[in-house]
């Protein structure tokens, strides 16, 4: 095998399927990264969890195949000078790496016996853009469950449904959700592990171009222009989320967002590391007080609201409400309380891109 | 201005909790006044004594040792169960008391408080007179006694209640360290115990003045950083805030029990842990916390033990959900072999008025009422009024255990 690339193309494909390659195995083959020459140049990480494959523009001189360790791989290429990149494979399974005036000569494996990645029968397709899956993400990911009892939570539900497609995310104590229409008219239900769709968010641009979505039956196949991913799926069935979604309210609010995020912030403050104490929300007579009283001290803010409905006082866990405020990408959002001790929603002011539910922390 | 402090301490504590319920609920002998001890049952005639009587003191029976051998040196010895449920009524009753008269209260132990008393003056009067006040407000409305020690800090605070018992008010000032606290035996200074008083009598300190005047370079020679710590303790030194609930007070609440015979199945099994778990989910809720993590212990008749562990996301105070997730721990664990010993405990807590609301475990408000009615039921008619018929028959107790375990110890800095 012999090849030449450019160095920063080549770092930016082993940093993507790095993503996808065990740094600690049982085999040493886990823990390197598939280089392939054919028509392109191919590189692959798999740790069956989920796997990547990416390809990019090379001047191919030889076809061939070899597996290098990924750690000791990346490390050299990231400290090569910007410039052409050539490597090629003795038969010994040495690879000598030549960039400038920097020569290297190290061992690699024999590709035979690496696990590539399983071909993913097409039954269900969808496409959205690179941004809009981003956006879910990033709007759902942070209420996935870290709860090991309860496995299927620590992953999202991704659900494709008459035209919407909407991600899913709970850990018992918040549920988020977040919408796009697509053009397809596939339903389909799949829950994905949660780490794998962090390393996807990373991996995603912000771009309009197309991620075109399979799905099978344990695995999901998500593609790029340059790249293929494709995630394991947990298994059993995801929990009915719209039963939680309480329908009737006592109090609706209109808040302007960066407002309210940085009194939480404030209130906040004083509330010690080990996060036990909540924020108290007192709205009556068109104002919202967020108070918070802990060992340290009492904090007091002050926002004027639009309020319908009664007045409510319900406390929450600063964090819960923040996390949620601060994907909602919106100038103002509406926030819907159905109790004191029952859960609060928080959506925009138009449309239904997502709904963030939170429950409260019983205050007495 | 000056800090006042004040330590209040109960005397012999279980005990006289124990003599003032039985007095309420018309007993007309006062355990106080007999030879009389807390531990163990007395039926089953096992477990040590946790507190005594000063009658019990006169027969020379010390804390800790077996009831077997006190039973010896005093025959007629009456011998009161643990009940822990109880202590935590009468501790939760007696923090009450002490925050009518400052809102600064630190929970020290079971049996002892601290209370800022600094700034309080103008509602409640001069030190004195309202530590008066605060000792006798205890003694007519709980119907035990305590006592009461003012200073400028904690340390003299608690040097001073330790001064002559029972019911009594005593002041340590600065000024009177010197006359109050230096003659005494230098063992009594708090943080000097068994280990440090024998290196000190080779020095020839005998006294807390002893140490106070003692010189500085030869303790730190042979005591280190201790030395330092200690010779300020007898000079009256220390500067530690009196932290309202800088972490709740108790860390855990276990059970554990062994089995005079051999548990081989898993319906005992189940039944051994639900007693336990009985006790353990009312401890939980009297104390006012909810738990996060549950603990399986299990001992072979091999006398080998294992346990098993699951922290839950949702904290939970309900004795039937301790129940089943100890089960669910227990049968993960158990193998099958005979089992002479099983244990629960929870641990994580969460105080219940401040709790998070879960989506999965929606509190059942139904079974949460029955809880708390056969707590009220238990707590006033005994613990085995009320029983789980599951139990009838099947010559297992149906509510296991007493020994109060997890309250935080005294720690070496306040």
């Amino acid at each position: 095998m012999k090849f030449s690339c450019n160095k920063q193309d080549l770092m930016e494909a082993i940093n993507i399927v790095q993503k996808a390659v065990m740094t600690k195995a049982t085999i040493p083959i886990l823990e390197g990264i598939y280089i392939e020459t054919n028509d392109s140049l191919k590189m692959v990480g798999n740790c069956y969890d989920m796997g990547i494959e990416c390809s990019i523009n090379a001047d191919i001189q030889q076809k061939g195949s070899i597996v290098l360790n990924s750690r000791m791989f990346g490390d050299i290429v990231r400290r090569l000078p910007n410039s052409e990149v050539f490597i090629q494979v003795k038969p010994n399974f040495n690879v000598i790496i030549e960039c400038d005036n920097s020569y290297f000569e190290i061992k690699g494996l024999s590709a035979e016996g690496y696990p590539m990645l399983p071909t993913v029968e097409e039954e269900q397709k969808i496409s959205v853009s690179q941004t809009s899956l981003r956006n879910m993400i990033r709007k759902t990911i942070y209420a996935i469950s870290n709860d090991e009892n309860r496995k299927i939570l620590t992953g999202s539900l991704i659900e494709a449904n008459d035209g919407d497609l909407s991600m899913v995310a709970l850990d018992g104590f918040r549920l988020a959700v977040a919408k796009v229409m697509i053009k397809e008219d596939t339903n389909f239900k799949a829950v994905i592990p949660g780490k794998n769709l962090t390393e996807i968010y990373k991996i995603l641009e912000q771009s309009d171009k197309d991620v075109k979505i399979t799905l099978s039956k344990n695995q999901a196949l998500f593609e790029l222009e340059q790249c293929r991913i494709i995630s394991k799926l947990l298994e059993g069935e995801y929990m009915n989320y719209k039963n939680f979604l309480p329908e009737q309210f006592e109090t609706n609010i209109v808040v302007d967002v960066s407002e309210i995020i940085e009194s939480i912030e404030r209130a906040s403050l004083i509330t010690n590391d080990d996060k036990r104490y909540p924020v108290k929300i007192v709205i009556e007579d068109n104002k919202m007080l967020i108070t918070s009283n802990t060992d340290v001290g009492i904090s007091k803010e002050e926002l004027l609201i639009n309020i319908n409905g009664n007045n409510m006082t319900i406390g929450f866990n600063p964090k819960y409400l923040l996390d949620s405020l601060k994907v909602a990408d919106e100038e103002k959002v509406e926030i819907f309380f159905s109790s004191s001790v029952g859960p609060c929603i928080i959506k925009p002011i138009e449309g239904d891109s997502f709904v963030f539910m939170i429950l409260p922390v019983r205050i007495k | 201005m000056n800090n006042i402090i004040m330590h209040v301490d109960a005397n012999s504590a279980y005990l006289s909790w124990e003599a003032a319920y039985r007095l309420q609920k018309g007993a007309t002998v006062d355990l106080r006044n007999i030879p009389s001890v807390v531990g163990g049952d007395e039926q089953s005639r096992h477990g040590i004594v946790l507190a005594k009587s000063i009658p019990a003191k006169k027969y020379d029976i010390k804390t800790g040792e077996a009831l077997f051998t006190a039973r010896k040196k005093c025959p007629n010895l009456v011998v009161a169960p643990v009940r822990y449920e109880l202590y935590m009524m009468c501790h939760n009753a007696m923090i009450n008391i002490l925050r009518d008269f400052s809102p600064k209260v630190q929970v020290y132990s079971i049996d002892e408080a601290f209370l800022d008393y600094t700034g309080m003056q103008a509602v409640h009067g001069d030190p004195v007179s309202a530590a008066y006040k605060l000792k006798n407000r205890i003694k007519n409305e709980l119907g035990f006694t305590v006592n009461v020690g003012i200073s400028t800090n904690k340390l003299l605070a608690k040097m001073a209640s330790e001064l002559k018992k029972p019911d009594m008010v005593h002041t340590i000032f600065p000024e009177e360290i010197k006359q109050k606290m230096w003659p005494l035996p230098v063992k009594e200074l708090f943080m000097v115990g068994r280990a440090t008083a024998p290196k000190l009598y080779r020095l020839n300190i005998f006294t807390i003045g002893d140490l106070a005047n003692a010189d500085p370079e030869l303790l730190k020679y042979r005591l280190k950083s201790w030395g330092k710590l200690i010779q300020d303790y007898a000079n009256g030194i220390e500067d530690s805030p009196v932290s309202e609930n800088a972490r709740p007070p108790i860390k855990g609440i276990g059970n554990s029990t062994t089995i005079p015979f051999d548990v081989d199945s898993m319906d005992e099994a189940r039944k051994v842990l639900l007693s336990l778990c009985e006790m353990v989910g009312m401890r939980l809720r009297q104390a006012g916390f909810s738990a996060k993590l549950i603990s399986v212990y299990l001992r072979n008749s091999d006398l080998q033990g294992k346990s098993h562990q699951r922290k839950y996301e949702a904290a939970t105070d309900d004795t039937y959900n301790i129940f089943n997730l100890s089960a669910q721990l227990m049968e993960e664990l158990w193998t099958g072999e005979p089992l002479r010993g099983m244990g629960v405990q929870v641990s994580e807590l969460v105080p219940n008025d401040i709790l998070q609301v879960s989506m999965f475990d929606i509190p059942n408000e139904k079974r949460r009422l029955l809880d708390q009615s056969i707590d009220d039921i238990r707590m006033k008619h005994g613990p085995k009024s009320v029983v789980r018929s599951i139990f009838i028959n099947s010559g297992l107790s149906p509510i296991t255990g007493g020994v109060i375990e997890d309250f935080k110890m005294m720690s070496s800095r306040f």
